[in-house]
């Protein structure tokens, strides 16, 4: 039997088809008016991440079209890893969640920590608002070790860290590594003023501490000559620390390419910053215009007189684009990763 | 030096001298009282996240007015939660739910609450005088405290639990050990090592004290309400007792005060510490040295209630030595703390103590007025708050229930917590009708991170050697000495009268 061809059921998926579209056609640009945003945090309230958000969130506020109201929830745990699981997995791609994690987003999934259930190359990244960071090594000064021959002499020094997977901890274990320490030992379980403590009462003999903290809260310990300092690793690369610009950079220590690939990637991993983050299939002119927003918000020279009140830090952002191009090209050769896993671990250090 | 410092103080009192920093005052005081009543959730790291981008923009000493006054009433409100419903306060505040609670079912809520207040009202007086005076003091105070002399004084507090135990000592031990274990869930922080995690993301740091606190005494309480289907007092008759009446108490136990403040004051002193343990020690401290504590502490003794409080108070004082002397944040509220006095550009440490004793001595003055202002609106809210004890048990039940889900759901705002504390709330009841003591399940939980953290790094820093340091010593033979007499004495009471006695968390365990 022949059929004959009718129009009817195309002309009701064009009006069906058009009654949904005007909105997502027409209204990108307005579509925050009136809407909030929630910030998920993988953090608890009050950490040094959370002032960075709060820095952000008023200009953010202040560039999205349509001024949304823009409210920030808590989710610690894993260190990051479950506000991510949640942002990736639960969380409607709309557009009205974002997430905002630390740069353990990027390393945890690359070094295949466990409890990961994301991909960070399907996450959708909007930039950091610091990304630059200067990490010192440095130990007491009464222990006497004022040049790096006196430190590789001495053998056993107590380096002192938060937890084994921290960023302290792994600059301590890398410095130890490049520099070629004798049978050093790490002493970990304390707050960051907690090992500043056990520094200057003898129960550490050094540690890694970042430029900003060393000159921000302990400068007295520089003006009183009570530490020494041996080196610094640049965050990115060739980024000279006004203060600290001649002391030798750790990647200098590095003795062969596949040691200068494990400097590399942990720069990799903390150029990331602070990640503010939406779920895979968020709609593109979403995408666009909150990545706009936060272009604006980094490039305001007032953004920048409020994050330093807040943090005590210096912007230094990343804009979306870049961070996108840094997790694509964030390091993945198994190699280095399977001797940074041992770097950044507990057992003994690798054989050079 | 005394001159000047005389001068700073007098300079810092004159500071304050303005409209807008009193109201700035009240405008805090009323923050913190409204977070001390809200949810579990809600609490002071948060607010002060919150209103650290405004206050910034503020002259400092209204800023630090509004922060202060927040921050030392929000302790001295905690404890209305434990006494009328049994449900722990914030941290800081757990342990006032072994004695606060049985009062509260006696009819003496109110009597329970005004030894509260006043007790958390001097314990904050008592902790800014020390402050007062702790600044030449505080420096070599704190370096003294090395990891293995904290791991000693660690020890103490868990042998407090085994005496504590009383008429049930086995299943005292039991509850305290499997506190112990459950502390060992989670990664490892000083090998990475991960233990009990089964690869799920949830238990990557462990069990939330909070959560299994309230998990462990608030669902027992609220089915205890249902199932006896009476209010939270026995009998719906008039309220026994007064505020006044509990305020009397808190005079009389004055010593006890002082004591535990001193406790308090230490424990905030000391980093890393924190308050999960301030409330516990103290009221440990009182269990051991109260005349006839092991007959009547557990069952609504008032000294049970006055020993945590002005404690937890004091600990705010301690808090603020080490801050504003030495720079170092005791927790994430003096954190936000340090970077408001950043942001306004004083740099808190020794040169703050130089550059700006009168700024410093201003802070001294505002904990006091805020400490005693909030005792005050402590005492006008309680009056109030007191009714609530004889709400019908059907109107009750479900607000508990849904306040105790709520204050688990926002600690994290992880959906798997609410499975969390209804098992650990159906464990807690279990426990409660077995008779295994749930406070020494919780003091074994919060000790057992800290004793591993502290032995670990004592461990790898100065290998066996550090049981022969002096302080180590000291500490190990005051903690023998201690436990030893307080064992001598069970046992000589046993022998007096074996049927009566029993110790306090047995007969929390019982009772609450």
């Amino acid at each position: 039997m022949k059929t004959r061809p009718t129009g009817w059921p195309f002309l009701v998926a064009v009006f069906a088809h058009l009654a949904v579209l005007p909105p997502l056609l027409f209204s990108q640009s307005d579509f925050y008016q009136g809407k909030t945003i929630t910030i998920i945090q993988g953090r608890e309230p009050g950490a040094l991440g959370d002032m960075r958000v709060r820095a952000v969130i008023p200009y953010l506020q202040k560039y999205i079209p349509g001024n949304p109201t823009i409210v920030t929830e808590f989710m610690p745990g894993g260190g990051g890893r479950k506000a991510t699981n949640h942002i990736y997995r639960s969380v409607r791609p709309d557009g009205l969640t974002l997430g905002n994690v630390g740069a353990g987003l990027i390393a945890n999934a690359v070094l295949g920590e466990p409890g990961v259930q994301y991909d960070i190359d399907k996450l959708i990244y909007l930039g950091s608002p610091n990304s630059a960071t200067h990490y010192i090594y440095l130990s007491r000064a009464d222990m006497g070790w004022d040049s790096l021959e006196k430190l590789r002499a001495a053998s056993g020094i107590r380096i002192g860290a938060q937890t084994v997977g921290h960023d302290i901890y792994i600059n301590g274990r890398l410095f130890a590594w490049l520099v070629g320490l004798k049978d050093p030992k790490f002493v970990t379980g304390y707050s960051g003023t907690e090992v500043d403590l056990a520094l200057m009462r003898g129960e550490v003999d050094a540690r890694a501490q970042t430029a900003a903290w060393l000159l921000h809260r302990n400068r007295d310990w520089l003006d009183k000559r009570l530490i020494n300092t041996h080196a610094i690793l640049d965050i990115p690369k060739g980024d000279k620390h006004p203060h600290f610009g001649l002391l030798p950079e750790l990647e200098s220590f590095a003795r062969s390419e596949k040691e200068r690939k494990i400097v590399q990637m942990f720069r990799a991993f903390r150029l990331a910053g602070s990640p503010y983050v939406l779920p895979p299939g968020t709609p593109k002119e979403r995408v666009e215009i909150l990545q706009q927003a936060m272009r604006k918000t980094f490039k305001d020279p007032q953004f920048e007189k409020e994050f330093e009140k807040l943090t005590g830090d210096r912007p230094t952002p990343l804009m979306p684009e870049a961070h996108q191009r840094m997790v694509k090209e964030a390091p993945r050769d198994p190699e280095v990763i399977g001797t940074f896993k041992v770097v950044a671990g507990a057992k003994t250090l690798p054989a050079r | 030096m005394e001159i000047s410092l005389f001068q700073a103080a007098f300079q810092g009192l004159l500071n304050l001298m303005q409209l807008k920093v009193f109201l700035a005052l009240l405008v805090g005081v009323g923050i913190g009282t409204f977070t001390a009543v809200a949810p579990q959730g809600l609490g002071m790291p948060l607010v002060y996240a919150m209103l650290l981008p405004v206050v910034i923009k503020w002259e400092p000493l209204t800023g630090i007015a509004l922060l202060i006054g927040a921050s030392s009433v929000s302790a001295i409100c905690a404890a209305y939660l434990p006494i009328l419903f049994g449900i722990p306060g914030g941290a800081g505040s757990q342990a006032t739910v072994l004695d606060g609670y049985p009062m509260g079912k006696r009819g003496e809520a109110r009597r329970a609450l005004g030894a509260s207040f006043m007790a958390g009202g001097m314990g904050c007086v008592i902790g800014t005088l020390t402050l007062l005076v702790a600044i030449p003091a505080a420096r070599p105070l704190i370096y003294l405290m090395g990891s293995p002399e904290l791991f000693v004084v660690m020890l103490w507090g868990l042998s407090m639990v085994a005496v504590l135990a009383g008429r049930r000592p086995i299943k005292g031990l039991i509850a305290t050990a499997f506190g112990l274990l459950l502390a060992t869930v989670g990664q490892q922080a000083q090998s990475g090592i991960m233990r009990f995690v089964f690869d799920q993301p949830y238990l990557l740091d462990g069990f939330a004290i909070s959560i299994i606190a309230l998990a462990l005494f608030g669902i027992p309480s609220a089915l205890d309400l249902a199932l006896t289907k009476l209010g939270v007092e026995q009998q719906p008759a008039p309220l026994k007792g007064s505020l006044l009446d509990g305020a009397k108490d808190t005079l009389r136990e004055w010593w006890l005060v002082v004591r535990c403040s001193f406790v308090g004051v230490w424990v905030g002193i000391v980093p890393g510490l924190g308050s999960q343990v301030v409330d516990w020690l103290a009221y440990g401290h009182a269990a051991q040295s109260c005349k006839g504590a092991k007959e009547s502490f557990g069952k609504g003794d008032v000294r049970g209630v006055i020993a945590p409080e002005s404690a937890n108070d004091a600990k705010d004082g301690g808090d603020l030595i080490t801050t504003l002397l030495l720079g170092f944040p005791q927790g994430v509220v003096t954190a936000l703390f340090i970077v408001a006095l950043l942001a306004w550009g004083f740099l808190p440490g020794p040169e703050m103590v130089k550059k700006n004793a009168d700024l410093i001595y201003s802070i001294v003055w505002i904990q006091g007025i805020a400490g005693i202002t909030g005792t005050l609106v402590g005492f006008v809210l309680s009056k109030e708050l007191a009714r609530l004890a004889q709400v019908r048990y059907s109107f009750m039940v479900p607000v508990l229930f849904i306040f105790i889900l709520m204050g688990a759901f926002s600690v994290n705002r992880d959906p798997v917590d609410l499975l969390v504390v209804v098992t650990f709330g159906i464990l807690g009841y279990f426990m409660k009708r077995g008779g295994y003591p749930r406070p020494a399940m919780i003091l074994g939980l919060v000790l057992g991170d800290l004793m591993e953290k502290y032995l670990y790094r004592s461990m790898a820093s100065y290998g066996f050697s550090w049981l022969t340091r002096p302080g180590v010593v000291v500490l190990l033979v005051l903690t023998a000495v201690s436990f030893v007499l307080t064992l001598r004495g069970r046992l000589e009471r046993k022998t007096e009268a074996e049927s009566l006695s029993g110790g306090a968390m047995a007969r929390a365990a019982d009772d609450s």
